[in-house]
């Protein structure tokens, strides 16, 4: 019965701003679930996991009745107690004296989905008012006990409002004994007025390298001392926090090597994101109402990446590149919901693309293209001819419902050459093709020009095709048509998720040991 | 510089150590091989390796496994360095995933050791500072503990309880959230 109690309350305020997005309460209740899953999918794993991967342990005669354990140095056994679950580590306090003053000497790894009876590595949809007190309760505990220092921090499953005072003290206790990694995902919607903001605490947590927040509301930073600073802060990501321009533009500046930054399900207030930082190498905003992003100077930069949004009544996005020289990959642009802006040219459909509306550096591009409406697919010849230097391209073609104006081969013939198409993109992979005129348009085009091509990959969208010889019959036109490059017929697969699903992950995205990250986890 | 560089990593790849056990065993290994232990790597960059390396805390049965670990990894790292330079390569990094998996494979095969084993490993694996090595093995006692009681384990690991039945429950109830 406990668990029918609702996950979040939703105040009136929250409610209307919801509203005026065009979401109604039911789909809220939805939202809530589905945006906490995106939040465990985007945070990296607990460090320690419930699972016990290499359990097995085969006995020999038992060692002759040989304490072998115990025997280890103090520096091993702390090692083997900072990869259990906290509440493993805790109880070998209690197996001897040798092991008793282990754990508090070890660095404390918590993730306090561990406290719950289930006691597993994922974040709950549903944690009711009780077990959220008892997992609170034993973390204020756990904090008070420990002296620190603090390796990793992952607090989920509790209602921090309710507990402010208790928050604070929490934040102390970390502040104070030296935190590394802290992700505080608290479980209420921010939105309201009389939310307050989490304590500023948070600014004296200066060992900090990893921090991401969830449903809060950002401390106002306007009244912080001059000193306050993330020095080692390497990774940040704000999960339907309220935060605004100002306090954003005052984290950047305080936090010098900051190399990850993502925004996830950001509603509140509508941001204008200005990237000033000497050191960001990788900016990932996802379902976010982000109004623009200015790329002012961001010299290290070398991934920015959009997914999703707010859909219904969000209005669209301004992506601006000013100085982002190492900008490497850049997706998914969509010409629907985004303007972009190169330098202080904005790209339009036809624009004559000089060198300072250029972004050379960019060898990874990924689109959102609607092919069936023609103010869309005008946009490309310009897009393309802005990253002169992309290698690999990725597109997903969206559906429309009501097709304007389509685009046919002709328009692709007069569109001219295209530097990129012509000399350089080795790989395309087409996502969700349906068959439709205008997509195989543009794919004629594309194979008819694309000298440099080894690889074409068409998805076909899930379902869309009965039968292999449809799917044949459809892409008839790209076989006969006369290919530049002397690559290869494409490769046709059906895509394994459905229409219109983005398979993204912001941890992989974030790999720089993924070379093509959209290309995972096909081998490309 | 790559191209400077990669001859000289050559030349050490095709370096010999050669390392001695506490019953006096010898063992050839490539450097590559050897020095994924920090502590060989040190004393190679201090060019007292004539002769031999003296281990006379390792064994030759435990040396004769942690150069097995050694030599799987080290091809691994060799892998590694040669896929990131060729980033547009595609078929790189083909090899590199399976590779990986393979080696994944490898480390769950390579503890399937009894527990004096294990505890060897573990020893050995710090002394020479292969922190590979010492992850897997501190991993796989970590794993034997979890979910388990005080009780449980001391009769798994022969571990002798010393605490006062006092001192017992004191800890217990420092500590009640934990045992609930």
């Amino acid at each position: 019965m406990a668990n029918q109690e609702p996950p979040f309350l939703v105040d009136g305020e929250t409610m209307s701003i919801f509203r005026s997005r065009g979401i109604d309460q039911q789909q809220l209740e939805s939202n809530i679930e589905s945006t906490l899953a995106h939040i465990h999918n985007s945070i990296p794993g607990p460090p320690v996991s419930a699972d016990a991967h290499l359990c097995i342990l085969p006995d020999s005669d038992g060692g002759g009745g040989v304490d072998r354990v115990s025997g280890l140095p103090d520096a091993l056994l702390r090692d083997i107690v900072s990869r259990l679950p906290i509440k493993d580590a805790a109880r070998t306090a209690a197996l001897s004296r040798r092991w008793r003053p282990i754990w508090l000497s070890a660095p404390l790894v918590l993730a306090d989905t561990h406290l719950l009876p289930a006691g597993r590595d994922r974040i709950p949809k549903h944690v009711d008012l009780a077990e959220s007190s008892a997992v609170a309760a034993a973390v204020s505990r756990i904090l008070a006990a420990h002296p620190g220092p603090f390796r990793c921090i992952r607090l989920a499953c509790s209602h921090m409002d309710d507990g402010h005072a208790r928050v604070a003290r929490w934040l102390h206790h970390l502040a104070v004994k030296g935190v590394h990694e802290l992700y505080l995902i608290n479980r209420q919607w921010p939105f309201s007025p009389t939310t307050r903001h989490m304590p500023a605490t948070m600014f004296s947590m200066a060992s900090l390298t990893r921090l991401y927040l969830g449903f809060w509301r950002f401390p106002d930073t306007a009244g912080l001392l001059r000193g306050a600073a993330f020095p080692h802060l390497r990774e940040l990501g704000l999960c339907s926090v309220v935060i605004e321009n100002s306090d954003i533009d005052f984290v950047l500046a305080r936090s010098p090597v900051l190399k990850f930054l993502c925004l996830q399900g950001h509603m509140h207030p509508r941001l204008n994101l200005r990237l000033v930082s000497q050191s960001l190498r990788c900016v990932q905003i996802h379902w976010s109402d982000v109004e623009t992003i200015d790329v002012v100077d961001a010299p290290c930069l070398e991934r920015l990446i959009l997914c999703g949004h707010w859909k219904k009544k969000c209005k669209g996005t301004r992506i601006k590149i000013g100085h982002a020289p190492a900008l490497h990959l850049l997706g998914y642009f969509e010409p629907e919901d985004h303007a972009l802006c190169i330098g202080n040219t904005t790209i339009k459909a036809g624009t004559l693309v000089n060198e300072s509306a250029m972004a050379p550096s960019v060898k990874i591009l990924a689109l959102q293209v609607r092919f069936g409406v023609r103010n869309d697919a005008k946009m490309l010849p310009s897009v393309f001819r802005c990253f002169p230097n992309v290698e690999r391209l990725h597109i997903h073609s969206k559906r429309t419902d009501e097709p304007i104006g389509k685009l046919n081969f002709k328009f692709w013939q007069e569109a001219g050459a295209i530097e990129c198409v012509k000399s350089h993109i080795s790989l395309l992979i087409f996502q969700d093709f349906r068959g439709e005129k205008s997509e195989l348009a543009f794919l004629k085009f594309f194979i008819e020009s694309a000298k440099m091509l080894k690889n074409l990959v068409i998805m076909c969208a899930k379902g869309c095709f009965k039968s292999k010889a449809e799917m044949k019959s459809k892409l008839q036109t790209l076989v006969a048509a006369k290919k530049a490059s002397k690559c290869c017929l494409p490769q046709v697969y059906e895509s394994a998720i459905p229409e219109g699903g983005c398979s993204w992950n912001f941890q992989i995205w974030s790999d720089f040991s993924h070379a093509d990250p959209f290309a995972y986890p096909a081998k490309f | 510089m790559a191209s400077a560089g990669s001859g000289d990593e050559k030349a050490a790849a095709a370096a010999m150590i050669t390392l001695i056990s506490s019953d006096n065993e010898k063992f050839e290994v490539t450097e590559a091989t050897a020095t994924l232990s920090q502590t060989i790597r040190h004393m190679i960059e201090d060019g007292c390796t004539d002769g031999g390396v003296p281990l006379p805390n390792v064994t030759s049965k435990i040396l004769a496994r942690v150069i097995e670990y050694c030599k799987k990894h080290a091809t691994a790292a060799a892998g590694e360095e040669g896929s990131s330079s060729s980033f547009s390569d595609a078929a790189f990094l083909e090899v590199d995933r399976a590779f990986l998996e393979e080696l994944e494979e490898f480390d769950d095969a390579f503890l399937e050791v009894d527990r004096a084993t294990l505890f060897d490993l573990i020893l050995a694996a710090n002394y020479l500072d292969i922190k590979g090595l010492l992850n897997l093995t501190c991993q796989k006692v970590a794993d034997s503990v979890k979910g388990k009681t005080p009780e449980q384990i001391r009769e798994m690991y022969n571990i002798v309880n010393d605490l006062t039945p006092e001192e017992e429950a004191e800890i217990r109830r420092e500590t009640q959230w934990a045992f609930e």
